[in-house]
């Protein structure tokens, strides 16, 4: 597990799996192979007015970590975070009278899975509630653990195949967390701020 | 390589074909603190871990509900456990639902209850304090654990959180005994193992007396 970096790939007037071509032939130039294929979901819940004050959990897997669930409450002030097991699944089947999923908001990111030499890239299909929503490339350097200490690298890889659709600077999300530990649930946290505004956006038109 | 499936679809799969360990078949009792320690030599003979000895324990455990903020008489609430070992610092917490109990009829050897165990990260207690979960009340447990096949057998003493401050280490025993659980996680339909549980419970007689304890008759 290293830092993970995620980009969302402008679509412009092509069709989603046209992009993933695009760019499954530009890293395949670069000598990477397939190992697989990925997935990573959210389903979103929210809690029944007799509850009190609005709550949402949001519910998310990455087929990287199988055997865990990951779940980002937000209070509206504050949001914690949590690992669990995969049973919490079936938990939060117990907890359907207090806290209910919003079916149309059923997101994932799924994909072929690539590695080259320390990285290991994603090319995500993002769809919400089945419909297609854009292209989210997910960069991975294994061996380093801390944000400040491979960002260069990272940013010259990603340019090296994504192009000036890179920004120089690091994602927002990483700010005042390029020196702490990177972690599975930062890729989670991530994930869950690429969907929320994919959510918001008109079918397709997010570019 | 195909496409991995969701983790919804694999959990259905599971729960399918009921694999995964959902029931929670118990017998409990107590001894008293001075006959302790025969209980315990008593155990070492009869289980498992017969040369690394009893592991021992100390947890601590809070106990949550999750309900309206209004309850009226029909709405449910729903009771939420969480335990770590005070003993491992870098053991993962445990997050733990368990059901309604199943007392069933006399043929019945062990009470059967729903249970959803899993380990999870130390934000738990923030994560259900602000998801709406109410502390109950919270105990640490000190005691030991065997193993007999799938079989856990729990010898501990119970201690109030808090307790007396001018007690040493700050714990005062809710009572001069012990409790003693004898506990398997299985999935369900698997009743053949509340025999070998009445069996077991049999060979510990007259030391302990481990039966179906029915909670509504103890409350009121």
């Amino acid at each position: 597990m290293g830092v993970t970096i995620l980009h969302q790939f402008p679509v412009e007037n092509r069709t989603g799996p046209a992009v993933i071509e695009l760019l499954t032939k530009r890293i395949a130039a670069l000598g990477a192979v397939q190992h697989g294929q990925f997935l990573v979901d959210c389903e979103t819940y929210s809690s029944v007015p007799q509850l009190g004050h609005q709550r949402t959990v949001h519910v998310l897997h990455n087929s990287e970590q199988p055997a865990t669930v990951f779940s980002l409450l937000e209070t509206g002030t504050k949001t914690i975070p949590l690992a669990t097991d995969g049973l919490f699944d079936l938990l939060m089947m117990k907890m359907s009278s207090f806290y209910t999923s919003k079916k149309q908001t059923k997101a994932e990111s799924k994909g072929p899975r690539f590695e080259i030499g320390d990285f290991c890239v994603k090319l995500g299909t993002v769809t919400v509630s089945s419909n297609f929503k854009g292209i989210l490339v997910e960069v991975e350097y294994r061996p380093c653990i801390v944000p400040q200490m491979c960002w260069e690298l990272m940013k010259e890889f990603l340019q090296g195949f994504l192009g000036s659709s890179v920004l120089s600077n690091p994602p927002v999300y990483f700010q005042n967390k390029m020196n702490d530990v990177y972690t599975p649930i930062d890729t989670i946290h991530q994930y869950l701020e690429h969907f929320t505004i994919f959510r918001k956006s008109p079918a397709g038109i997010r570019t | 390589m195909g496409a991995p499936g969701t983790a919804m679809d694999s959990l259905s799969a599971a729960l399918k074909c009921n694999i995964i360990p959902n029931q929670e078949y118990l017998l409990q009792g107590s001894v008293l603190d001075q006959y302790v320690e025969v209980l315990l030599h008593r155990l070492r003979g009869l289980c498992d871990n017969v040369d690394s000895g009893p592991e021992s324990f100390q947890d601590h455990e809070l106990c949550f509900t999750l309900r309206a903020a209004n309850p009226s008489p029909t709405s449910i609430a729903l009771p939420l456990r969480v335990r770590r070992a005070l003993d491992v610092a870098d053991a993962p917490w445990q997050l733990r639902y368990v059901g309604q109990q199943e007392l069933g009829d006399k043929s019945r050897p062990t009470v059967v209850r729903s249970s959803i165990d899993m380990a999870c990260t130390s934000t738990i207690v923030e994560f259900l304090t602000e998801l709406g979960c109410r502390v109950d009340f919270e105990y640490t447990a000190r005691g030991y654990m065997f193993r007999k096949g799938r079989m856990k057998i729990t010898v501990s003493k119970i201690f109030k959180v808090g307790g007396m401050p001018n007690k040493p280490e700050g714990l005062e025993p809710i009572s001069q005994s012990y409790l003693v659980e004898l506990s398997v996680l299985a999935p369900s339909g698997q009743d053949a193992i509340a025999e070998d549980m009445r069996i077991f419970a049999e060979q510990l007689r007259p030391l302990v007396q481990l039966e179906k304890i029915d909670y509504k008759r103890l409350g009121n």
